[in-house]
Formats: C-alpha cells, structure tokens, sequence
C-alpha cells in the first residue's frame, strides 16, 4: 500500500500555489507558458521558473506546438496519475482478498447457514 | 467535504445473520484477517491482530502477549453493532500523523450478510477533518491530501472511460 510515485518531489514541487494552479489548468488541456503566466498574473521569467520546477520533478513535460514547432505547449504526464492507479487497484485487491478470506471463515465457523 | 469518487470500494456475501457477522469480523479478526507482508503490519513477523475496546479503543497487531510491542493500525471511529464499523488504517508506509479511514457495513440480505468495505484514502489528510484533531502537520497533510485527492479523481475517471470506450 506505498504509493509509487517520489512523494518528497510531487510534494515540494506543489508547495507553491501558483504551481498547483498550473497543475490544475493542464489537467484540462496542455498549455503555453504565457498563457499560463497571464492566467496567474505572474511574469514570463517567474511562470518560466515555476514550470522548471514542475518538469524537473516530473509533473509536467514540454512538448512543441504550432505550425513551425516553435511554441512551447505543456502538458501533465502521465506517470503520477498511472501510479496512483496502481495505488487504488493495490487498495480494491487488498480488501477484495481479505473479504475473502472473511467469507471463508464466516463458512467454516457457521457450517449450517450455508446459502 | 466526502467525495465519493475518492472512495475504494470492495463487498461480498457471507452467510451469516448481521449480528454474527458482525462479532466474527471483530472478536476473530486475527482469523480471517490474511497473514504475510502484504496484509500484516511487520515484515516477517506476523502479529496478532484484535480490536482493544470499541468506540475509542483501537484496532493493533500485537507482537508479544503482553501487549507492549504493538503496531497500531488506527483508532476505532464508529462501533456499531450489528450495522456499521469504522476505524482508521495507518499503513506502514504513512507518514506520522497520515492516516485513512476505513468504514464497513454489515447489511441484511437473503443469503445472510452483505459486508462493505469502504477505504477512504485521502480526504482524511484534510485539516479540518476530526481525524486530523491534534495532529502534527496539518498544512502538509492538507496538501499532501488535496494532491492525492485529485489525482485519485482524475485516474478513476480515466479508468471509467477506457472501460467504457
């Protein structure tokens, strides 16, 4: 039951909250860097510091857009949200298996109440 | 502030009246509840599981008959009989002070007893969550919590939309 993610990362990485504002804007659609930094209000060099920050702990990645490649477009990855997925499947098999397990006993310890 | 997406569900059938369901799943925990480091709270060394007292008490794997060396899932929130318990559960990876919440139902159906459980991951990391009273961190949990939180929406909405392409 140990998320699979680098916990300390995500966690510094989120402590700001003009960072956690971008993470929810990209969950909708990646974005540019100065679409984003109009959004918080916040200048070119500092929104430009803040997405380092996202992609160097691997929140966010950069990718090229527009017609000549040269718009910078971020997006989320992938991987956080794979690994969380693994989490709660980890949780639903942990307590799928020991119910289970509770059925049995419950059978074994009340033999003539079989349904 | 419950948002039922962020909740892990799981349930099954069993066949015995509520009541008796009820005390199985408490008094014999230690009989049903699976052994190894995948279920139990020390690797290599199973414990005893039991719950001390009700409402208030706590749910423990025991690692000596005295009771001295314990690891102490969490404390118990609700104790119900026959319908309803709930406890906390402090995985051994959690962080002092991280805790979730696990609820269970007992519900009469024909074949004996539905037994629901609920894992509430992670709006229990809330700062004004009653689990949280007293606390250290509660800033940090907050976020830590909000994080996990929306990611745990996102990746389950992600799932119900593959399934259902």
């Amino acid at each position: 039951m140990t998320p699979a993610v680098d916990l300390d990362a995500t966690l510094s990485a989120l402590a700001d909250p003009t960072r956690r504002g971008v993470v929810e804007l990209l969950r909708a659609r990646p974005r540019r860097a100065g679409e984003l930094a109009r959004a918080f209000e916040v200048s070119a060099p500092a929104m430009s510091r803040h997405l380092r920050v996202l992609r160097t702990r691997g929140l966010v990645e950069e990718q090229r857009g527009g017609e000549d490649g040269r718009v910078r477009m971020y997006r989320l990855r992938r991987e956080p949200f794979d690994a969380l997925r693994s989490w709660v499947e980890e949780v639903e098999a942990f307590w799928g298996d020991q119910l289970e397990s509770f059925r049995g006993h419950v059978a074994r310890r009340r033999p003539g109440r079989t349904s | 502030m419950t948002r039922s997406d962020e909740v892990v569900r799981a349930s099954t059938v069993v066949a015995a009246a509520p009541d008796d369901a009820f005390r199985l799943f408490t008094d014999e925990v230690d009989a049903w509840w699976r052994r190894g480091p995948r279920f139990r709270f020390r690797p290599g060394a199973d414990g005893v599981m039991r719950f001390e007292g009700e409402a208030g008490g706590r749910l423990v794997e025991a690692f000596d008959a005295a009771g001295e060396d314990v690891y102490e899932v969490g404390r118990i929130l609700a104790w119900e009989p026959p319908g309803r318990l709930c406890f906390e559960f402090r995985a051994r990876a959690f962080a002092p002070g991280e805790t979730t919440r696990v609820e269970i139902r007992f519900e009469a159906v024909a074949q004996g007893t539905r037994v629901v459980v609920e894992h509430a991951g992670f709006e229990a990391f809330a700062a004004d969550h009653p689990v949280r009273h007293g606390l250290v961190g509660p800033a940090f949990g907050a976020m830590m919590g909000s994080w996990w939180a929306d990611l745990l929406l996102a990746a389950r909405r992600r799932a119900a939309e593959r399934s259902a392409a």
